[in-house]
């Protein structure tokens, strides 16, 4: 790590960067204060005008938290435990199938032929069209019927020499990362439609530990296997090698030798997954109504509840802020030491 | 080395299966939807109307109007943001005083919540009792319409957007920033280039294909913003600041018009398709000419 790109520059003129970057820094820093401090204050604090310094401008109080235990804005207490356990179990499942999927993919050799692809999305496709309209299953039915014959179709069809380019490893990457490029209301409102439908066949998914997980796993999958990829690749190839030769299977490979050798990527990429479904909105929206209720929905219902009452808002903004800070920090120890150097190169 | 053992489809199914089914299952289910003119409230029985909804939607000003507004949300906030995000990077390379301090508070806003963020930011833009005001009070400004004329809610989400992303391109840029070769910068010294002449000769273009892919990431993910205008205006004033998904929400969770939805979502999905395939476009012959 060096000083090059400003090292020709004057003493006064560094002086000026500093202060550009101080600048956005206290942008920065400062909402964050002001959530902090308003979380703390009383009503008629609120209300009288900005006050900035607790104890010489206002007096702070726990009033705020306490009504949101209490759950007299909602039951915080409990959404607080659904995103916890959501989060948990959904960056778990995913760094964990997605790591092993990020491993066969920088290890072993794949051939996928796009005519196989075709099948698949045709038979699904078609299937799916044929067993709704022409037999009169339900549509969920119809859905849960045509996949399996399609995928099953679709390994079958790879094994023939259809015509066609055939796509390797590479190309399989792309189609995972290409699903984050994804609209998710497209994703969310056919979900909601789904599991409404499967729900009524009387698998509830909607508003269920189930349905909201598996959603999140599938959505953070891509992420997972992006970044697990380049800590993967990263891991030297000979200490694999010379496993192999003494015969260790590759499961053993995998799980005994390279999954601690990439414990740091692998806590990373949890950290981060867990991130983005704490923070997660829409899908919780279109997926959940009460029991499952996550924190970003009961943070944004704050809003129009009880309209400006700041103090309990910041209350509340803050209880679905501070565990992300304390991960925040968590993170950017972990990457002074270059950590996440490899994902972008 | 690629080994070839049968036990790589164990590790790469279930993965496979569980993105095969969250994203093939929905997009057959609302592509077959999106034919239909089906509502759930009135119910009435679904009937095939082919591309009639699609030819409904792009008659609708309204429709054109999220997507103007979606485009210029994510077209100035992601302009902002790399501008921004690389010259702080710039300057935390540079070992600026107080640089290791910066790090975690910088890093901070793009981990948190966007509707959290929101709700902050409408309490930092209240035209009456926010901090903001006070402080543009002191020049004179008393009572901006921060959030309830148009043009200001626009600006205040995209400040919103920048505050809460330019971390992502300082970390990004920063990482990049780092994997540069030292001896192209001596070289440069001893030409007598100015740091002027080094930044665009040196440290941009070979930072080029970096600053894409980040552009190109916040772009798609620009475009599916959501949940910052949801809490920060609703959409509103009337629909000045309603973006695709906003709208999309409201046609389907509202209104229950289910093919209407889906055949929105399937125009988003193409208009997202066809931004990023002329972005690519665009940019290959750059990225290529520097290899």
């Amino acid at each position: 790590m060096s000083g090059h790109g400003l090292t020709g520059l004057s003493p006064w003129s560094r002086r000026v960067v500093a202060v550009g970057v101080f600048l956005w820094c206290l942008i920065t820093v400062f909402p964050l204060y002001w959530v902090v401090v308003t979380a703390f204050k009383t009503p008629p604090g609120v209300v009288g005008g900005p006050t900035y310094l607790p104890f010489i401008d206002f007096t702070p109080t726990l009033q705020p938290f306490i009504d949101l235990y209490q759950g007299i804005r909602g039951e915080f207490f409990r959404t607080f435990l659904n995103s916890t356990i959501v989060g948990l179990s959904a960056a778990a499942i995913a760094t964990a199938i997605g790591a092993m999927a990020a491993y066969a993919l920088v290890r072993f050799e794949f051939k996928v032929r796009l005519g196989a692809g075709l099948v698949f999305f045709v038979l699904a496709l078609g299937g799916y069209l044929l067993f709704n309209a022409t037999f009169g299953f339900t549509r969920p039915q119809a859905l849960l019927l045509a996949f399996p014959i399609a995928l099953v179709a679709a390994v079958v069809a790879n094994r023939l020499p259809l015509p066609g380019p055939i796509l390797g490893n590479e190309d399989i990457l792309f189609w995972f990362v290409s699903q984050r490029m994804f609209p998710p209301i497209v994703t969310a409102f056919a979900l909601y439609l789904l599991y409404s439908e499967i729900g009524r066949l009387g698998f509830q998914l909607i508003d269920s530990f189930v349905g909201l997980t598996l959603c999140y796993v599938a959505f953070s999958l891509p992420i997972v296997v992006w970044l697990m990829r380049d800590f993967f690749e990263a891991v030297p190839i000979e200490v694999e090698e010379a496993a192999m030769v003494d015969n260790v299977p590759s499961w053993r490979i995998f799980f005994g030798i390279v999954v601690p050798m990439s414990m740091n990527g692998l806590l990373a990429t949890f950290m981060i997954t867990l991130a983005f479904v704490w923070n997660e909105f829409l899908f919780a929206l279109f997926l959940t109504n009460s029991r499952w209720q996550t924190l970003p929905i009961l943070v944004a219902g704050q809003n129009s509840q009880r309209g400006d009452e700041w103090w309990a808002i910041s209350a509340a903004a803050l209880v679905a802020i501070v565990p992300m800070m304390i991960m925040a920090g968590l993170l950017s120890r972990m990457m002074r030491s270059g950590l996440l150097l490899g994902a972008i190169k | 080395m690629m080994r070839n053992d049968p036990i790589k489809h164990v590790f790469i199914w279930p993965a496979v299966l569980v993105v095969l089914a969250i994203s093939i299952f929905p997009l057959i289910y609302s592509l077959t939807t999106s034919f239909l003119s089906y509502r759930l409230i009135p119910p009435i029985p679904p009937r095939v109307v082919w591309l009639g909804n699609y030819s409904t939607l792009l008659q609708e000003p309204r429709f054109w109007s999220a997507l103007f507004t979606t485009t210029l949300i994510a077209f100035i906030a992601v302009a902002l943001q790399y501008a921004i995000g690389f010259g702080v990077a710039l300057a935390l390379n540079a070992r600026v005083p107080g640089e290791r301090l910066f790090r975690v508070a910088l890093l901070l806003p793009m981990l948190l919540a966007p509707v959290a963020v929101a709700l902050v930011a409408r309490m930092m833009f209240n035209p009456t009792m926010g901090p903001l005001n006070q402080f543009l009070s002191q020049f004179g400004l008393v009572n901006l319409p921060f959030l309830t004329n148009g043009h200001w809610a626009l600006a205040c989400i995209i400040a919103v957007e920048v505050w809460q992303w330019t971390p992502f391109v300082i970390l990004m840029m920063l990482a990049g920033l780092q994997t540069l070769p030292e001896d192209v910068y001596e070289a440069a010294e001893l030409e007598n280039a100015s740091a002027w002449q080094q930044f665009w000769g040196i440290t941009f273009p070979m930072l080029l294909p970096i600053s894409a892919a980040i552009v190109f990431i916040r772009l798609i993910e620009s475009y599916k913003i959501m949940d910052t205008v949801f809490v920060m205006t609703g959409g509103g004033p009337g629909v000045d600041t309603e973006t695709l998904t906003l709208f999309a929400y409201q046609e389907g969770f509202k209104k229950f018009n289910l093919g209407y939805t889906s055949a929105l979502s399937f125009l988003f999905l193409i208009a997202i398709t066809i931004i990023g395939v002329a972005y690519l476009a665009l940019l290959r012959p750059h990225l290529e000419k520097r290899r």
